[in-house]
This record gives C-alpha cells, structure tokens and sequence, in this order.
C-alpha cells in the first residue's frame, strides 16, 4: 500500500514554543487515521502543515508523493475542514457548499445535499448565525462531500449532540466504504471512534509517541482484576501502566499480551481478565510518557538549582 | 521491497502524473469565490454608488433651492463613497474569503490572482458606471442644479468621460488592493508591528515631502502632474497597483488562516 501523507523530521516552533519536534509520520492511502494527543500536543498544527495550510520551520511534508506547499497539482486533492472553520461572511450553507462544488473535483452535489438535510443544517440562516453545532455540521459536510483523497477532520464533532455525532461517524464510514480515501481525524472522544479507526497516531507535546494499527495496540495490554498477591505475581516483570488497590482487591493495567496458558492460570485462580479500551491505553501511555520526561527531567533539574 | 510494491509504486505514480494539471486551472474558481455572497461585492457596492449619488443630488437641490438658482458648479465627493466601501470589502475578504479558500485548498497564489481578477471586474464596472454618471450629469446639466458628483475636473483632465472612468476604476483597484493588503498585514504580523509599518509609511511619506521642498522641486512635480492625462495618471496607478499585489501574495504566502 502506498503512502499518503509523509513527514520527514517535520518541526514547527513558534517564538516562545515549539508545537511539533522532528516529527515523521508515513500514514498509509486509503485508510482512516485516527490522531489523538491531549490539547496542545501538536494535532492541529501536524494537520495544518500536512495540508499546507501551515508551514514547517524544518523538515519535508509530501502529500500522494508530492510537496503540496502553492501547489496546485496535489491541492485539490486534499481537504482540511477546521474545528472553527471561517467561512465568507454573510454566506448561506448553500453558498459554501456551492464554492466547494467549485473547488473540489470530486465534489458530490448530492451527498452535500443529503446529508444537510440529515444534519438539519437550516437553509436560510447565515452560518455565522447558526449554533456551533450547526456550523460544525456544514464543515462535516464538505469534509465528506468533498471525497477528498486525503481529507483531515480536526476535531469536528465540537459542537455536534451524541445523535450528530454518531451520524458523522456513519456517514463517513458508508462513504469510505463506497470511495475509499485517507481520512486523518483527529478527536478527544477516543472510545468513540475507536470502531472508525484503522490506525492509530498519539501525539504528545510536540512528538509522536505510537504509530499503530488498532487491533495492534488493543492486544498491547490487559486489565488484571483480582486479589493483590495473585496479581502481584502473575504481572511479574511486565510494566504496570496504571493500578487501583480496592482493599484486598486489585485493578491493575499492564503491559503486554497474555498467552493462552497464562489466560487459563489467571482464570482458575479467580483473576479477572479484561480488554483495556483504546481510550484507557492511550491515556495510560501517555501518562507514562509524561512520568518518564518527568524522571530524566529530574537530574538537569537539580543541576540547574 | 517485493516486486508487487514496487509496481504498485509506479502504478499510483503513473496515475498522479495523468491527474497533472495547470497550476491556474482553479483560477476562475478562485475569481468566483469572491461572489460567493453577491451582496457581498454587488449589491451593497451598487447601492452605496446610488444612495450616496442620490444623497449628493438632494443636498444640491436644496443649496440651490437655497440661494437664487444661479451660481457656480457645486462639486461633492460622494463618487469615493463607493471606493471605501470596496476597499473595506476587500479588506474583508482577507480576513474572511481567505481562511475560507484555504479550507477549500487552493493555493495561496490562485486565491490572490483570483481576489485580484475579481477586484479588477468590480473596479471595472465602477469604472464604467463613473462615465456614465458623467454623461447623465452633463446631459441635465448636473440634475438642473450644477451639482456634479461625477464630472469632476480632476477626474476629466485631458481625457474626457470615458479617461475618468479609466481613472476611477484604476483608483478603485488601487483602493481595493490597499484594503486587502491591511488586512493581510494584520493577519500576518502583531498590532504593535502593523502600527510600526504604519507610522515607517507615513515617516516615509514625510521624508519625501520635505526632499521636494529642500530641494524646491515642487514646480517640476506640478509641471509633472499638468502635463498627465486621465489616462496617464490610471496607467502609473495600476503599475503602482501590480506591485502592491505582488507584496500582498509575499504577506500572505505565510499567513496561516487560524493566526
């Protein structure tokens, strides 16, 4: 499968901080990326490069194999619909939709119109006068109706109810499906696009922590529920990525697959096994992350004082 | 990597290669994004251009209805009034049009040849619109009252009705792209170093001013100026006007839509 963005030690720093470090990111075509990072770890900025909407202070970005900075060959291909996206003042939905139309080359007219009636989004108020659900929806719909190669949604349920939301998530699964293309979406809600998700991207203060495929990463730890003692010796060496001691009984996170012969043992001696979700293991991982800098913090720390 | 990679490779950029395009060819898109809203660039545009010449018309009527009818021309300056509302809607669609066009992704250049193209058909009709009102004012003898918005001797000189109307569509242009280049510049760079440009201008501005006079080169300058037409003036007016357009895509090259 071919590549369709590529970062090569990308870094953007601002003057008084730097939102990304020497990133490289090869997402593959044709898949849906999930990008997740807490706020201001670099997700907005990453995207606004990639889509050339940004630049980088370092570093090359290639978009389906080409440079995408003023250029017009790779441009059109490309879509990236803000978390508050501007539009022109005093315009309607159906005057952003029809410059869409315009500026997209697969724009699908019908779709945009479908599923603003799906999203009620209102026909005759201006879009600086909708509610910001409303005007997340219209940025959701040229996002989908653009069929973009490769389209970014930047956190684009802000705004939408939990019936939006998992509309959005439909929509744009039944369209994947029918035209396949790369879709990075970046979200705080991990557990609810994690069923979206091909592959998974953590970003963390300015770095990328994990590049992975989903079902990958969902069998990279295990939640152990049981007496202390017994956990304490299944776990063994492995790391433990977060624990919760409920007098006798523990809740602990740990690191690493369990093989059959281990999931049995644990059974028989009443150790309760569970699945950790994508939005657990990301927090752990990235509170792990935020640990480690801690503890190689420290020293220089103390060399400083 | 296996052969199959390999050869997918070569397929996909095969078909990248078949997808090339010209760098322009979203350019009349990119014009047609400014009308987006026609209200936007046409109808508040055209009915200022009347209110105001209807608002000159009647104060007039009712200076001359005032004094005993006869007496020299009366001039006003509400033709300009046109001019600043486009200046300000250009300054707009830098704030507003723009963020939009990067979420449509065209690329910077495409939008500020597009803005241009669009400004340039707006300052055309403005332009064409001038001469005529000049026509209808010399015809009624500036509305029966001598009061005249649009023939205006610094707009005529040397040229007639339609080198004024050249004049005023090259100035609307020159206006239009100032608007957009302020409001890029504040996107672009902090409010305390767009009022340090501002005031290096003006600083500059000054300087040249009081060169004239040291040197006592202002009889050259009127000499200068006497001798230009309407068409004349329009013609170092757009050169000025293409390099301002040029620095304004050097501004906005590097602006970032969220800044």
């Amino acid at each position: 499968m071919s590549t369709a963005v590529e970062l090569t030690q990308v870094s953007r720093r601002y003057r008084s901080a730097t939102a990304l470090e020497n990133v490289s990111l090869s997402l593959e075509r044709d898949a849906i990326h999930g990008l997740l990072g807490r706020n201001g770890a670099g997700k907005t900025t990453l995207m606004s490069i990639a889509a050339a909407q940004d630049w980088p202070s370092s570093g090359e970005v290639k978009i389906l194999g080409l440079r995408p900075h003023e250029n017009e060959q790779v441009l059109p291909r490309i879509c990236f619909v803000r978390e508050e996206q501007r539009y022109v003042d005093d315009a309607l939905a159906k005057h952003a939709f029809k410059a869409a139309a315009r500026a997209f080359p697969r724009w699908d007219a019908q779709l945009a119109a479908q599923l603003a009636r799906e999203f009620r989004v209102p026909e005759k108020t201006r879009i600086k006068k909708m509610s910001r659900g409303q005007r997340s929806a219209v940025g959701v719909i040229i996002g989908i109706a653009s069929r973009a190669e490769v389209t970014f949604f930047d956190e684009p349920y802000m705004g939408l109810d939990a019936v939006a939301r998992q509309l959005f998530y439909d929509r744009l699964l039944e369209d994947y499906a029918s035209h396949p293309r790369t879709v990075v979406l970046s979200s705080h809600l991990i557990d609810e696009i994690a069923h979206l998700i091909e592959n998974v991207v953590v970003i963390d203060q300015g770095q990328i922590l994990l590049e992975e495929p989903v079902e990958q990463l969902r069998d990279r730890a295990v939640t152990l529920v049981g007496r202390q003692d017994i956990v304490a010796e299944v776990i063994g060496t492995r790391e433990v990525l977060h624990h919760e001691a409920m007098g006798r009984i523990v809740r602990t996170t740990v690191l690493g697959a369990l093989d059959e012969p281990e999931r049995r043992a644990l059974q028989e001696r009443d150790v309760e096994i569970l699945p950790v979700s994508l939005q657990q293991l990301i927090v752990r991982l990235t509170a792990r992350e935020d640990t480690s800098n801690q503890t190689t913090m420290a020293p220089s720390e103390e060399v400083a004082r | 990597m296996s052969s199959l990679a390999v050869q997918s490779t070569e397929a996909s950029t095969a078909q990248d290669q078949q997808a090339s395009r010209s760098s322009f060819a979203r350019l009349p898109s990119a014009f047609r994004l400014q009308f987006t809203v026609p209200s936007q660039m046409i109808w508040v545009p055209l009915g200022v251009f009347f209110l105001s010449w209807a608002l000159a018309i009647g104060i007039g009527l009712w200076i001359r209805h005032l004094g005993d009818g006869t007496g020299d021309p009366f001039y006003t300056g509400a033709s300009q009034a046109t001019v600043w509302c486009l200046a300000f809607i250009a300054a707009y669609s830098a704030s507003h049009t723009f963020p939009f066009s990067m979420a449509l992704s065209y690329s910077r250049r495409v939008f500020v040849l597009g803005a241009f193209l669009a400004f340039a058909a707006v300052s055309a009709g403005f332009g064409a619109l001038f001469s005529i009102a000049i026509l209808l004012e010399r015809t009624t003898g500036g509305f029966w009252a001598q009061s005249y918005t649009f023939d205006l001797p610094l707009m005529t000189q040397n040229a007639g009705a339609l080198g004024a109307g050249v004049l005023a569509g090259t100035v609307c242009l020159g206006a239009m792209m100032v608007g957009f280049f302020w409001s890029i510049l504040y996107r672009r760079v902090s409010l305390a170093l767009l009022w340090v440009i501002a005031l290096l201008l003006v600083a500059l501005l000054a300087v040249s001013v009081m060169v004239l006079t040291q040197n006592g080169w202002w009889p050259q300058v009127f000499d200068w100026l006497g001798v230009q037409s309407s068409y004349s003036f329009a013609g170092w007016l757009l050169l000025l006007t293409l390099g301002l357009t040029a620095v304004n895509y050097l501004v906005i090259r590097r602006a970032v839509p969220t800044a």
